[in-house]
């Protein structure tokens, strides 16, 4: 009898884990999926198939786990974000979670033959610089805490995944997503926090392109690792752009014109109210940090993504 | 006269604006491109750049007649402390043709950083100088406009008017790579925009720019010191250079620099034709007096 095949998805209670749990489901019906979070899980709709965790990320805990369950593959999209939406985020707890987090999770994938491991990096690892290359591709250097300290953790779990992946190819398939702008009625990150909140300015004096992948594309191409997409680190875009200025103006038409330069002074009062302003998140308003789809296209069907940068913009503006 | 007619009779006339665009909505995408290009915003642009290209500059172009459908590499001499040149090349690009294209300038990185003016460089066309910016657009059939001898050749003393600086090498193998021919144009007048006295270079580095230039003019004469004399500007336009086949494969930095001083030659023969057709120019006295005192130490 063929042994039923077992995912875990860490940080389950994330929007983006929700979808790629359907996803991954509905591709692969036959697959069990246990899905792990810290924060409350009762709230989360029933999944046929999925089975839910309530667990903190200490080494015990996980160890049990990966023990009982035998999974073939990880999915780590378990990343605590800057978001203010999460009181705890401060750098020291990011780190903990992110970066020692991160790395219980690799040692314990290889100590427990995992099949493949698929992690969630971000596209703020490069860093948003007035001399960046439009576009940036996988082997440029991972510059984002030169500028801010803040992002730290990110750079960190990213190299910390990259390492893993080519010291330890020969026995554990790894795949690096660092996908751009990730938006869509359930994210909750930073950019999608500016993007939809009126109390943000639009910009006045800066405005890089960006691209932004809807969350239902992302979930998609995060599915699709699980079989098609080979060990490696890819960049995860669309090919269409809009700027910064356009897509604030198009979710939130009556925010206010305000200076990005008087912005960064005044950040520190303003993340005493309605809206915070992480740091990093300025100089993502300033300058362009574009990805290079290449590599990822070499791996997915023609006309792979669904929504463009239009659609995920209209779809965020939904009530 | 108020403000806004002086700005009208300076502008371009909006039929004249509107040929232009219509012709480059038929060569170009509505929506922006990856390096942040708003063809609508040729509109705006254009207004006032393309007044000031025709009404203030009285701007003419020799040499239209070397410039097929083809894109190309276009190296230009620099000059001017603020690198007005780039726009007039960018508008003769757009206003002397049939078929008008924009020009992709290079742009040196303190340009990107600079508020407002960056959003509006790019909107307009430009791109940070950056090797894999060149290469992705000569791949999508763009010409870009370069100026090989960087900051030093807007940056240069009265006395250094007109002499070229060192090229550098990057833009050959670019054009060596995409098989891209290579135009050589000249730009005569723009040396005179800013007659210098001189170039704090502290200052300048302060701020993070090529020059901080003191002309007779600027500061003392305040805002109005700052504008640029109404020098009047030939742009000469060469034959296009192929790029040498034989070290498409295989090339040494001795092979470029050979290659490399092909072009500079020809954008020197360039300047020195285009010098003797000048039109003469009230401020060409005291230019000429500051290059000899600039000489006489």
């Amino acid at each position: 009898m063929v042994k039923q095949k077992t995912a875990l998805i860490l940080g389950i209670s994330g929007g983006l884990a929700q979808i790629t749990a359907k996803v991954l489901r509905r591709e692969n019906p036959e697959l069990r999926i246990i899905g792990v979070d810290n924060r409350p899980i009762s709230k989360l709709p029933e999944l046929s198939g999925v089975v839910y965790k309530k667990l903190r990320y200490s080494r015990n805990d996980f160890e049990r786990l990966f023990r009982s369950y035998k999974f073939d593959y990880v999915f780590h999209l378990g990343r605590m974000t800057h978001a203010k939406s999460n009181p705890r985020a401060s750098l020291a707890q990011r780190l903990d979670l992110n970066v020692m987090g991160t790395n219980r999770i690799l040692e314990l994938s290889l100590e427990h033959n995992i099949k493949k491991l698929i992690m969630l990096s971000t596209w703020h690892v490069y860093g948003a610089f007035p001399d960046n290359s439009i576009f940036i591709n996988e082997n440029s250097l991972l510059r984002a805490s030169i500028q801010n300290a803040d992002l730290r953790d990110v750079v960190e779990m990213d190299q910390l995944s990259t390492n893993f992946m080519w010291k330890n190819q020969a026995e554990i398939e790894t795949v690096v997503f660092r996908p751009c702008s990730i938006i869509g009625p359930t994210i909750q990150n930073s950019m999608t926090k500016y993007l939809t909140n009126n109390f943000a300015p639009v910009g006045i004096d800066y405005d890089p392109m960006m691209q932004f992948i809807h969350e239902y594309d992302m979930a998609k191409v995060l599915s699709r690792a699980l079989k098609s997409i080979p060990t490696g680190i890819y960049n995860v875009a669309p090919d269409d752009f809009i700027s910064i200025q356009d897509a604030k103006k198009f979710i939130t038409p009556k925010a206010l014109p305000f200076s990005i330069i008087a912005l960064e002074g005044i950040a520190k009062i303003i993340n005493q109210t309605s809206w915070s302003v992480p740091s990093y998140l300025i100089d993502y308003l300033k300058y362009p940090c574009l990805l290079s789809n290449k590599e990822l296209q070499k791996h997915l069907p023609k006309n792979f993504m669904r929504y463009s940068v239009q659609d995920s913009l209209e779809l965020m503006r939904l009530p | 006269m108020n403000f806004t007619n002086l700005i009208n009779k300076f502008s371009l006339p909006e039929s004249e604006i509107n040929h232009v665009y219509d012709r480059l909505s038929e060569r170009y995408t509505k929506n922006p491109d990856p390096w942040g290009l708003k063809v609508e915003n040729t509109r705006k642009s254009l207004k006032i750049a393309g007044g000031l290209y025709r009404n203030y500059f009285n701007t003419r172009v020799f040499g239209k007649e070397n410039v097929g459908e083809e894109n190309y590499i276009v190296v230009s001499n620099h000059s001017g402390q603020i690198p007005f040149d780039g726009m007039i090349l960018s508008c003769a690009f757009l206003l002397e043709f049939e078929n008008p294209r924009i020009l992709r300038t290079m742009v040196e990185r303190f340009v990107t950083t600079i508020p407002f003016f960056s959003s509006f460089v790019s909107e307009s066309g430009g791109v940070l100088g950056d090797r894999s910016n060149c290469l992705e657009l000569l791949k999508r059939k763009e010409s870009v406009l370069v100026f090989p001898e960087g900051a030093k050749g807007i940056a240069k003393g009265t006395k250094d008017f007109y002499k070229l600086q060192n090229f550098t090498r990057g833009f050959y193998k670019l054009a060596l790579k995409q098989n891209t021919k290579i135009l050589p144009v000249s730009v005569i007048g723009a040396e005179e925009f800013y007659p210098l006295v001189h170039n704090f270079k502290s200052i300048a580095k302060l701020l993070k720019i090529p020059a901080f230039p003191i002309t007779p003019f600027f500061p003392f004469a305040g805002i109005a010191g700052a504008l640029p004399l109404p020098s009047p500007v030939d742009v000469h336009i060469g034959e296009p250079i192929e790029v040498n086949k034989d070290l498409i494969t295989n090339y040494s930095d001795d092979d470029i620099d050979l290659e490399v001083e092909k072009v500079k030659n020809s954008i020197k023969s360039l300047l020195n034709e285009g010098l003797k057709k000048r039109r003469p120019f009230w401020a060409n006295k005291i230019t000429e007096s500051l290059k000899e005192s600039e000489l006489n130490g």
